[in-house]
């Protein structure tokens, strides 16, 4: 196993470690271009650094931000200096390894799921979202896919919503009422 | 007599006591259950126990932990995969044990021992924890700042190849902890303008996004992989092969406790270092090394699980986290009005002897756990990943929007779990983010604090660095470690190793 390695193949992260990919000596597709965007977005920041109160004291409060920014832009080139100089890896591309169309899908159910989260409720958000992305990469029967998700979304319902008491949007769904329900029925049988 | 009431309010409370089983039970799953980490759980759990009373709070979270860093030995055995980075040491020997059809015998074995681990470690946790708060009383501001450097830039030059990037990634996160107002001077700082930057980010945010949504993202690339079948028999070990290796295991929890301890080295480096201590000692092992050699086995799993006591020690003394997790622990105490710190052990002596008892209660869970219920085991780790993943995703949008119940935060925790899937692929460490969004506010403070008192004076800055022994050491310690990144050390240390072939 490569020392520099230090991740499995499951991409696990336990503990400090949440580096998996990436290869010592070789640029992934599109690397040079994520440290060139992480240079260009640290020097912006340190001029919004510099805004916040200059030059004034080294104990003003733009002083750390400053500090910090100056360290994330040196790192930043340097690190796009040094990802420039190194081969590509030629057995991945941009579309297969880094950003896979499932990949893109998701990001998108995920960005849908928080635009209709408050509109139409936890619940029926939930269970669209479960449904497609089970159907996606499941691939399997209609059947299979919504009783998956009926029976997922009532566990995690219970739990977080009566048990953990977290407060989600309820939408329109009437989730008080069917609560209150919940509650009598368990109260009235204890 | 109320240090002992502390440390039995796990048990005098059977609520408590139910939390920390379901929290080690869950615990154990989640470190083992291909797709799920540790750092995800806590992080997700946080926002759903924010509105718990502390002690139950707690009681869950330290159980998933203790749990957790068992677990990930589970599936290294079975199926060669490390459930955590902590058990990569321990799939070496156990998974060619487990292909001689010695799994129940691995596993059997790596539960005791871990147990026994985990009890050095809290041990040493409660004897060493009062006198290093003690201690931490006469830390100054600059030896504060000092310490949260020099453990952002050790979890960023241990956790992966290059250290460059673990330090844009912690000044990453001090940057991502400093948006918002000041809150000594009410100055807008990276706010844009913006309104709703003005409350700066909430780091739950920052946290699920990171280790829950982009971990997610990133399994959708092994949705197909299929889980491997094992049988498994007798799992508990005799009284016999027990005493026989405690002496090794001693020796590996003693490592444990004390790599735990150091900040920014924590359960993966600790079961490294002891499963080459293991090798270096044991002369006439009974089956080679990396065949499946007990020894092998048992080394890491002791010291990865006393390395869980160790980390407490910098976390609950100094407010310092030792990695992602520890840093994760850090903010759900934050959440619940806690600050970790010598503080903490003067004000609040019950809340840290409740958190030893806790401790000591995950762990005979995860014995008790450990040796049974391997059957409904086998059949959950065989989950599939096309349930899992978009499950982890629900409970992160789910976790990020209870906190506040706001959207934007949603859509933080989008952006960041974004961005950190590319830095996952690009080999940028996640965890000195989260350690700098967490010091973030000790580090400006502290610093600040530090130059006002010298009259905001550099000069008199040093001069005080230099004068203390203290702040020396851990000065020298930060520059030791940006040293050993430049060209010049590499050319000092082609010519010592010269002088010591020649």
């Amino acid at each position: 196993m490569d020392t520099d390695f230090r991740g499995d193949r499951d991409h696990h992260d336990g503990t400090s470690d949440a580096t998996p990919g990436g290869y010592p000596q070789k640029r992934r597709p599109g690397e040079l271009g994520f440290a060139a965007f992480l240079s260009g977005a640290s020097l912006f920041l340190l001029y919004s650094a510099y805004g916040i109160s200059g030059f004034e004291s080294l104990s003003a409060p733009g002083a750390v931000p400053m500090a910090t920014t100056l360290v994330m832009a040196v790192t930043a080139l340097l690190i796009t200096l040094r990802t420039a100089q190194q081969q590509r890896v030629t057995s991945e591309t941009l579309a297969k390894d880094i950003l896979p169309g499932t990949v893109v899908m998701f990001i998108g159910f995920l960005t849908v799921f928080g635009v209709l989260l408050q509109p139409l409720g936890f619940v029926l958000t939930a269970a669209l979202f479960l449904l497609v992305s089970i159907k996606v990469l499941a691939r399997k029967s209609w059947v299979y896919t919504v009783g998956v998700t009926i029976a997922s979304l009532a566990i995690i319902w219970l739990i977080f919503r009566v048990v953990f008491t977290v407060l989600l949007p309820a939408g329109i769904l009437p989730e008080a009422e069917f609560i209150q329900l919940f509650r009598n029925l368990v109260s009235g049988a204890a | 007599m109320d240090t002992l009431l502390a440390l039995l309010t796990v048990f005098t409370q059977p609520q408590l006591l139910v939390l920390v089983g379901i929290g080690t039970f869950a615990g154990i799953y989640i470190g083992a259950i291909p797709g799920l980490s540790v750092t995800m759980a806590v992080s997700i759990l946080i926002s759903f126990t924010f509105s718990w009373d502390v002690y139950p709070a707690i009681s869950l979270m330290v159980g998933i932990y203790m749990g957790g860093v068992y677990g990930g030995s589970r599936t290294a055995i079975l199926l060669n995969i490390p459930g955590a980075p902590s058990a990569i040491a321990t799939a070496m020997d156990g998974y060619p044990m487990a292909q001689k059809g010695e799994a129940g015998q691995a596993i059997g074995v790596t539960t005791v021992m871990s147990f026994f681990g985990g009890l050095i470690g809290i041990l040493v946790l409660a004897i060493a924890a009062p006198f290093v708060s003690d201690f931490a009383l006469t830390f100054q501001p600059r030896d504060y700042m000092l310490l949260a450097v020099l453990g952002i830039l050790l979890v960023g030059s241990l956790s992966s190849g290059s250290l460059v990037k673990g330090i844009f990634a912690g000044a990453f996160g001090i940057a991502i902890g400093a948006v918002g107002r000041d809150p000594l001077t009410f100055t807008e700082r990276f706010t844009f303008d913006l309104q709703i930057m003005e409350g700066g980010i909430s780091f739950i945010a920052v946290m699920i996004g990171m280790f829950g949504v982009s971990e997610a993202l990133l399994q959708l690339q092994n949705v197909t992989m299929k889980a491997v079948r094992q049988k498994i028999d007798k799992i508990v070990p005799s009284f016999g092969t027990i005493k026989k290796y405690l002496p090794l295991s001693l020796q590996t929890s003693t490592i444990g406790v004390i790599i735990g301890a150091l900040p920014g080295t924590g359960g993966d480096i600790a079961a490294l270092m002891a499963y080459d201590h293991a090798k270096r000692v044991t002369k006439n092992p009974q089956v080679p090394f990396g065949k499946g050699a007990m020894e092998g086995l048992v080394a890491p799993e002791t010291a990865n699980n006393a390395a869980v006591g160790g980390a407490f020690i910098p976390m609950m003394t100094l407010g310092i986290p030792g990695d992602a997790v520890t840093a994760i622990m850090i903010g759900a105490l934050f959440i619940h009005g806690l600050n970790p710190g010598p503080m903490l052990m003067v004000d609040q002596p019950d809340m840290f002897w409740f958190i030893v008892g806790a401790l000591l209660t995950a762990n005979v869970f995860m014995l008790l756990f450990g040796l049974t219920g391997i059957r409904i085991f086998t059949k959950i780790v065989e989950m599939p990943r096309s349930i899992i993943i978009p499950l982890i995703l629900l409970l992160s949008i789910v976790g990020a929007y209870a906190v506040n119940n706001s959207i934007t935060d949603v859509y933080w925790m989008l952006g960041f779990g974004v961005f950190g899937y590319f830095m996952r692929h690009y080999g940028y460490p996640l965890g000195p983010v989260i350690l700098g969004v967490i010091l973030s506010r000790l580090l400006d403070d502290n610093w600040r604090r530090a130059i006002i008192s010298e009259r905001g004076d550099i000069g008199r800055f040093f001069e005080g660095v230099i004068t203390s022994p203290l702040s020396l050491t851990l000065f020298v310690a930060v520059l030791m470690i940006f040293i050993s990144q430049t060209p010049l050390w590499a050319t000092v240390k082609k010519r010592l190793f010269r002088k010591a072939e020649s």
